[in-house]
This record gives C-alpha cells, structure tokens and sequence, in this order.
C-alpha cells in the first residue's frame, strides 16, 4: 500500500531530468552562457567572462527548477572537437545553438555546422533553440536578420525557435530555459527517450 | 567574531586547498609533470614505486598534488588515495599508441569509483614533442572521453620536457573548482 502512495507521489512530484545540449562554433559564448546559466539559477557564482578559457571538452551546468531539472551539456567548438558532439546526440532532448550575433563573417561556419548537426539521425525530433549571443554589443544583429542571414530551410518540421540573448548581462536566458522546457515536456523525442530508459535500466 | 574575520580574509584572498591525483600508465611523464609545475624545470626521474607528493601554489589555489607510480603491479593500491579527491589529472603518453587501448581500460575503471563521483577530470595527451605522438582529438576518441557525461572534463595537449600545454590545464582545472564544478 505505501509503496503505491510512494509511487503515485513520485509520479506526481518527482521532477523530469532533460539533457540540453550546448552547441555552437568557437568564440560564440556558450561556456559565458552556461556561466550565467548557474549565477542565474543557482547560489553557485559563475565565472566572470574574463576568466573563461577556450572550452576542450565538456562543462556540466545544471539547472534546477520548480518542475523540471536541466542537465546543460556545453561542448568545445573549435573544428577539430566537433567530432565529439555527436556523441552526445543521442542522449539529448534539446539543442541550444549559439551564435555570436555581433560576428556576421563566421555566420556561414555557424550555417554549415548546424546544419551539419540537424542532419544527423541521432538528433531526430529534438527541439532546437538558436541563440543570436552578444546583444550587449552594439553591433549585434537581431533574430530576424540572423535568421535571414541563416536561411535555414529545414527547420519546418522541427520545433525551433530564435531568441536575442546576451551571456555577458544575462539578457533573454530566462525566456530561453522557459520556452526549453515547455517544448521538450510535450515533445516526441521526451518521450521517445524515455521510454528508451525504462526499455534498458541504467 | 575572530571566525568572521578569518572566514572574509579567506574569502578575499582566498587561498582555497585541492587535493589532486595524478594517474596514469607507467612511463606516461606523471613525475616530470609534477616537477615540471612545482619547480619549473625539468627532473631525470626513475619510475615511482610508491607516490610523490607535493603542494603547486596556482590562481590562488593550493594544489596538492599527487604523483602515484602507474606501473602494473602497483595500480591496485591508487584506491588508497581516492577519498577527498577533488580532481584527477590522467597523464596519457601520446606516441604509445599501442597503449591507449590499456590507457582507456584504466581511466574508466577510475571513474568508476564512487570515491571519485564528484572529481572533474583533467586529461593531459602527454609527450607532444615526441614524433609519433598522435593530437588531442585522437586521444579523446581512443579514452572514449565522450562517454563523461555527468562530470566536467577537458583535455589539453602537453609536453611535460618543453613545459607546454601544464599551466593552460591548471588554468581550467582552477576555474572548474572555483565555479564548483563536477
């Protein structure tokens, strides 16, 4: 009898762990973006941006939230460290893709490295959050001129949005882990993953 | 009152501790590496049987730092060493590629171990000023690196003889425990 209360407790209270992953190329902030992230969301300070080093590897930030707790993978964007991010696909519900929106000359590396990354299977079904970085700047271009420039033709069938967010003063971070974990709490593939998770235990 | 005091002047200038362990095959260039930050040159060493320990002094943290013999015989007594770990520094000889395949064997079993659940880690592809030696990439596609996944982890390409590539990693692993990483 307790054990049914407990697990219709848990079922009804326990939070929902989602996977986020963090990609984008060099330079673009993702690690200051996880930095704010933790300040943000958590009593932890996070590294002022002056003291952020060039990402080889992996950076782990989580986020816990009223209903939900994110688990933020943000991995090395130099060329030769792509390689590793699609390992990680396979396990992600979501993908957040940064963009330094002040820097319009690399905005066609970013075009064919996401469009690198949506066209692999792994990914398939996974909401997809394109971040226009750096609004601090003055120079920064919006969401609406960052998607022209992007001109990204396969996003229909995928739930997607842009936001204009700053790393550096925390701009738009808010909206983004809203709208993050609105779209993955009703999507196929949270489904789809869990249902993977209960079919092979650990 | 005095705790107060002691607890702002430590937060000001804050002289944080770490313990750190050095791991990895025998022959990778642990010791020369914990020489190499500790005095800044370069030491002839014999291989260690036993462990070599000394305090690094860094970005304000206190880093002691433990240098464990890797040769095969005496790999099982590492446990010995893993509570309170903060950080695992894996040293991996790049040019010994007929041994990444041990090197990754090894380095999964470590992080495996509940005692180690919360240490970030640290890897250095070690001996890059060797001919052979193969880049970072490689070596994070042969430890299978990829498989990390609810732990910081960087790697960076060193060699401990030129002093290249040490300081980039103390850089992280400083700011990783600084922002309560792991």
């Amino acid at each position: 009898m307790f054990s049914l209360f407990y697990g219709l407790w848990k079922y009804m209270f326990s939070k929902k762990e989602f996977h986020v992953l963090v990609l984008g190329i060099e330079k673009s902030g993702k690690t200051t973006l996880l930095e704010k992230l933790k300040s943000l969301y958590s009593n932890l300070e996070g590294l002022p941006p002056d003291r952020i080093v060039p990402t080889v590897g992996l950076n782990v930030g989580r986020v816990e939230l009223p209903n939900a707790k994110l688990v933020f993978w943000d991995l090395g964007g130099q060329p030769g460290l792509r390689s590793i991010w699609e390992k990680y696909y396979e396990e992600a519900h979501a993908v957040v893709f940064v963009i330094d929106a002040s820097c319009p000359s690399r905005f066609e590396d970013s075009k064919s490295a996401l469009e690198k990354v949506l066209r692999n299977d792994d990914l398939q079904g996974a909401p997809l959050l394109i971040l226009a970085n750096k609004q601090d700047l003055p120079e920064a271009v919006s969401t609406e001129e960052l998607a022209l420039y992007l001109d990204m033709k396969k996003l229909d069938e995928r739930v997607s949005m842009y936001e204009a967010v700053s790393a550096y003063d925390g701009l738009g971070i808010r909206e983004s882990v809203e709208w993050l974990v609105e779209v993955m709490e009703r999507s196929k593939r949270t489904e789809m993953l869990s249902a993977r998770a209960v079919a092979t235990p650990g | 009152m005095g705790i107060v005091f002691t607890r702002l002047f430590s937060s000001l200038f804050g002289n944080k501790e770490a313990r750190i362990l050095v791991l990895g095959l025998d022959n990778a260039g642990k010791t020369t590496i914990l020489y190499r930050l500790q005095m800044g040159e370069v030491v002839s060493t014999i291989p260690t049987i036993g462990f070599n320990v000394e305090t690094v002094q860094y970005n304000n943290i206190k880093f002691q730092v433990w240098d464990l013999g890797g040769q095969t015989s005496i790999r099982p007594y590492w446990r010995c060493y893993f509570p309170n770990t903060q950080a695992i520094i894996y040293v991996v000889d790049s040019s010994d590629t007929d041994r990444l395949v041990i090197a990754k064997d090894e380095f999964h079993a470590i992080l495996e171990e509940e005692e180690l659940r919360g240490a970030v880690v640290l890897i250095f592809a070690n001996k890059q000023d060797l001919p052979g030696a193969v880049d970072d990439a490689a070596i994070s596609e042969a430890l299978e690196l990829h498989k990390i996944k609810s732990r910081q982890w960087s790697i960076f390409k060193t060699s401990a003889i030129k002093g290249e590539g040490l300081f980039e990693g103390l850089d992280w692993l400083s700011n990783t425990l600084k922002s309560g990483g792991g």
